[in-house]
């Protein structure tokens, strides 16, 4: 076709996307670039003015406790086991619902709870559920598996691993149905062809299945890991805000009580950029290693 | 198909259409009160617009946290509500970031004078907060059908918890505990802290976290736990209710927003001040907070007069008894205070009392700084992961640092 | 459909074993939600493990109906949470293909641009939006947060409609432009239809952004007649005295309509190479 329909083409079916990207996150963006190299804070908070990199030197070097190293630390960690166990148990229940069975649409339905839910309240449930004498998971681990109950909240890295328990479980339904959604994109005759050739179920989840699910898994997990790496709320509740004693931070929330609790506006923005930077470059790697802008044919 | 963009933008403009418009005859007053206090207010709000039905007020409710910071941003975009309602402690910040106005020269001073001190909460020589309701304070809460008559010392509660921590069903876990409360918010620490003769701050704003009172305040309750066991090992603010209410806890350290909750939940509640200390002879004193109205700096000088005079009509006597009278919370007007029901109901006599042995929340924004700095570490103590001495230094440490910061 | 019914009873068996064991896991706090909005006394927890209550009353949902505006709410919400839907989905529909067909200049730095929107902490641009808003006069209105929830929404949308798009052959659009269609045709009649599964995916998702979302319309929405259902369950919350029955019966019924939706959905997510189009 020729050039100029072409372009035009192209301008209309991108530009208002892009209009309202660019208005709702561009100024905002840019907004917080400025103060974060401002001091606003309790005592400027019309009259701020500019710093430089004041702020900045404060994020990497303030002694905060826990540090800024440790923190970072829990956030990746945290991101990287949250993302894996979304991927792996959402792809792995696409692929068994994927098949003819039966109660196919109840189990669907029954597994898409979690993501359907209010966050709020059954994050606070789950926190229940992790109490020491009276929490069910205790109660399950002592009386029918007859473990020793767990101090989930008391301890840093229970309590770390119990926002891992909560958000993996609200977490999975929503890779299960990109993941089930991925897998209609591949031609039933590539399977028929495989299973001619007397192709075993390993070899076809190998060279089949997961090739041709890439295309679609990649925008989920890649965002799945900005949006993990950002999610302020589950550890917020389930922890309480950090607890105990401020342990259980992630970059996020760190910010977040920073900026809300003490006012430092500046300090946050700073810190805010920093995330940002980081998180640029683990998805541009990430996105590098996986080729994620290809095509898959 | 095609025109489907062109319909959504109608339809959304349309939805855009269908906004009230913001007019000099409508009040909003944004609060963080709790549902029982809400109704009374609508009530009483529907009351001043059937006397005045050309106005037309508002109330949104936010939560406390989210309420500040809500406010914080509308006012300092030139919005925000015509009023905002909460706890005295927030008049500090919004003083600081200057997004409210001064209260005295908008009325005569034998109105102002009409209320208890306690209810005027003045900073940097101006009135800033109005209060209707003075209180927001810890009491002990005890459950009728465990325990009759309420510890007055120290020495009592522990006995009295000892006796009332049971296993009923010889499993070897506790069954019930004698006393439970929240562990992870310092707020419920002061009582203790000040019992052993300590406090936040001295007069100058300056945090005093590392001395004797926090140290044997943060002995105590450990104590409680580990040596006594009289207390559960974990509990937070939902987990203290559910042992409350289920009946698992004979006593509960709560405060006065909790109580109708419990009358609502059947539980034949009694409350008693927090007890004295025998080794200091000091009552345990809790924060106590006047909770009022305070002025949006963006309010237009022309909609000054309607705004006194909705404050005065939610403020009268009438309303403060019947509020009180519904919610036990303690009036500020002094005229009510020789009202037979405020002096007599047993509930109000108990909470006037702890609210005597009380002492005002400092109204400074480094409060906010010092409730971070206790926060982690009354945890760790409780955590079993620090010892007092070094939770007490560590908070002091930690609150002058954060102080600093909030104030460069 | 794989030729299941080949395969070993004991594989069948096998795979209803672990449906049913992450159904329960899946299930199991929700239904302690309902729990909660069946106990009289707001509680959110309590010591006995049973799943219905002693003195379990519906009373909560009664309330919600008669003493709270949750219809005012529920058809707010669908208002805006349906217009975002549409929205999300058209946009993302046509700004995918875009980004899958051609080659143009700033493609590159526009896809990842879209990651980039997603970096930021939301917390952090609260104010400046608030500001931003303000200054357009959309304070306060609902063109305001759908604007706002579709720009949170696209990124997401964009990118998984162009992976999709990216598994359909271009041949087929170039079989269609044989017979007769131009470029929009093919798009529009050939090639949307077989990516319905991820319109279901874009659609859910973007009905999800602005369905459950509470933090922008906090900020945005001042009258409680236009408030969507996120802003009237937090109102049954206080900081230390939470309306839970109410709270608990809400947050069940907020589901529902998630749940519907997914239903509805789930008859497109079948795969749209065998609706019969074309031949490889």
């Amino acid at each position: 076709m020729n050039k100029l329909y072409r372009k035009i083409f192209i301008a209309i079916f991108v530009v208002p996307s892009f209009l309202i990207l660019i208005g709702v996150v561009f100024y905002p963006f840019l907004y917080n670039v400025v103060i974060s190299l401002s001091n606003m804070n309790l005592r400027h908070i019309t009259d701020w003015h500019l710093v430089g990199l004041n702020q900045y030197q404060k994020v990497f070097t303030e002694p905060t406790q826990p540090s800024f190293y440790d923190i970072f630390l829990k956030t990746i960690i945290w991101t990287v086991a949250n993302v894996l166990f979304h991927v792996v148990i959402g792809v792995f229940l696409a692929l068994i619902l994927n098949q003819s069975i039966r109660g196919k649409s109840v189990y669907r339905t029954l597994l898409i709870l979690p993501w359907a839910i209010p966050q709020y309240i059954v994050a606070l449930t789950w926190r229940g559920m992790f109490n020491y004498e009276y929490g069910s998971i205790n109660l399950v681990l002592t009386k029918y598996l007859h473990l020793p109950a767990v101090e989930w909240l008391k301890n840093p890295t229970e309590a770390f691993l119990a926002c891992i328990l909560t958000n993996v479980w609200l977490g999975f339904p929503f890779m299960m149905v990109v993941a089930l959604g991925a897998l209609q994109s591949i031609p039933h005759e590539l399977y028929e062809a495989a299973d001619i050739d007397g192709a075993s179920w390993f070899y076809k989840l190998k060279n089949i299945t997961l090739p041709l699910i890439r295309p679609v898994m990649i925008p989920a997990i890649t965002l799945g890991i900005v949006w993990t790496f950002n999610n302020l709320n589950i550890i917020w509740l389930v922890s309480n805000g950090g607890e105990p004693s401020d342990s259980t931070h992630i970059l996020v929330s760190f910010v977040y009580k920073a900026a809300f609790n003490l006012y430092r506006y500046g300090y946050a923005a700073a810190l805010s950029m920093v995330i940002f930077v980081v998180l640029l470059v683990l998805s541009l790697t990430f996105m590098k290693k996986t080729k994620a802008t290809e095509a898959a044919y | 198909m095609r025109f489907v963009p062109v319909f959504v933008l109608i339809f959304a403009s349309l939805l855009a259409a269908c906004t009230p418009e913001r007019d000099p005859k409508r009040v909003v007053i944004w609060h963080q009160m709790r549902v029982d206090e809400r109704v009374i207010l609508e009530e009483q709000m529907k009351k001043y617009m059937s006397l005045h039905p050309d106005v037309h007020l508002e109330a949104i409710y936010k939560e406390t946290e989210e309420l500040r910071s809500g406010f914080i941003i509308a006012a300092i975009a030139g919005q925000g509500p015509d009023l905002v309602y909460g706890p005295s402690d927030q008049v500090g910040p919004f003083q600081v970031m200057n997004i409210i106005r001064p209260m005295e020269p908008l009325f005569d001073t034998s109105w102002l004078n009409s209320f208890t001190p306690k209810a005027l909460t003045w900073y940097k020589g101006h009135l800033y907060q109005i209060a209707d309701k003075l209180g927001n304070h810890l009491t002990l809460v005890y459950n009728k059908k465990f325990v009759q008559k309420p510890p007055e010392t120290d020495e009592e509660l522990v006995a009295l918890c000892r006796k009332l921590t049971v296993d009923t069903n010889g499993d070897g876990r506790t069954d019930r505990y004698g006393l439970v409360w929240n562990y992870t918010e310092p707020f419920f620490f002061v009582p203790f802290m000040s019992g052993f003769g300590g406090w936040v701050m001295d007069d100058s704003g300056h945090p005093t976290l590392d001395n004797r009172g926090v140290i044997d305040g943060l002995k105590f309750i450990r104590d409680l736990r580990d040596k006594y066991k009289v207390i559960p090992a974990e509990a937070d603010y939902n987990i203290a209710d559910a042992l409350f209410k289920d009946g698992k806890a004979a006593m509960i350290i709560n405060g006065d927003w909790s109580w109708s909750g419990y009358r609502k939940a059947e539980i034949d509640i009694g409350v008693a001040p927090l007890p004295k200390i025998t080794e200091t002879g000091l009552w345990c004193a809790p924060m106590v907070s006047p909770k009022g109205y305070s002025i949006n700096r963006n309010v237009p000088d022309e909609k000054i007069p309607l705004i006194l005079d909705v404050l005065k009509f939610l403020m009268s006597p009438e309303n403060e008894l019947e509020t009180g009278k519904a919610l036990s919370t303690m009036p500020t007007r002094v005229s009510l205070y020789s009202d037979p029901f405020i002096e007599n109901d047993e509930i109000l006599k108990n909470s006037r009392e702890q609210i005597e042995h009380g002492r005002a929340m400092p109204v400074v924004p480094e409060l906010r700084a010092i409730w971070d700095a206790m926060r982690p570490n009354y945890q760790a103590v409780l955590g079993g992961v620090k010892t007092p001495e070094d939770a007490a230094r560590d908070m002091q440490a930690l609150a002058l640092r954060k102080i600093e910061e909030m104030n460069e | 459909m794989n030729n299941f019914r080949k395969k070993k009873f004991v594989q069948r068996l096998a795979a209803h074993i672990v449906l049913i064991l992450f159904s329960i896991i899946a299930v199991y706090p929700v239904l302690q939600v309902v729990t909660i909005s069946l106990r009289p006394a707001d509680k959110l927890l309590s010591t006995s493990l049973e799943i219905i209550p002693q003195n379990a009353t519906l009373k909560s949902y009664v309330k919600l109906f008669t003493e709270q505006p949750f219809l005012l709410w529920l058809r707010n919400s669908a208002a805006v949470s349906l217009t975002v839907t549409l929205t999300g989905v058209v946009l993302a529909a046509m700004a995918g293909y875009a980004f899958s067909r051609f080659n143009f200049m700033g493609k590159r730095m526009g896809l990842l641009s879209l990651l980039l929107t997603q970096m930021f902490p939301a917390t952090m641009l609260l104010l400046p939006l608030y500001i931003m808003l303000i200054y357009l006069g959309l304070i306060n209105t609902y063109l305001g947060i759908i604007i706002t929830y579709t720009a949170t929404a696209l990124p997401f949308c964009i990118w998984t409609m162009k992976g999709y798009y990216d598994t359909i052959p271009t041949s087929l659009e170039e079989a269609a432009r044989i017979d007769g269609c131009n470029q929009f045709e093919a798009f529009y009649k050939v090639i949307l239809p077989l990516a319905a599964p991820a319109l279901v995916i874009t659609g859910l998702f973007s009905f999800m952004t602005a369905w459950a979302e509470y933090i922008v319309a906090a900020q945005i929405l001042q009258d409680t007649e236009l408030w969507t259902l996120p802003l009237g369950l937090k109102s049954f919350e206080a900081n230390m005295s939470t309306e839970w029955g109410l709270y608990g019966a809400a947050s069940l019924l907020v589901m529902i309509p998630v749940v519907i939706l997914f239903l509805v959905l789930s008859r497109w997510l079948v795969s749209g190479l065998t609706l019969g189009s074309v031949k490889g």
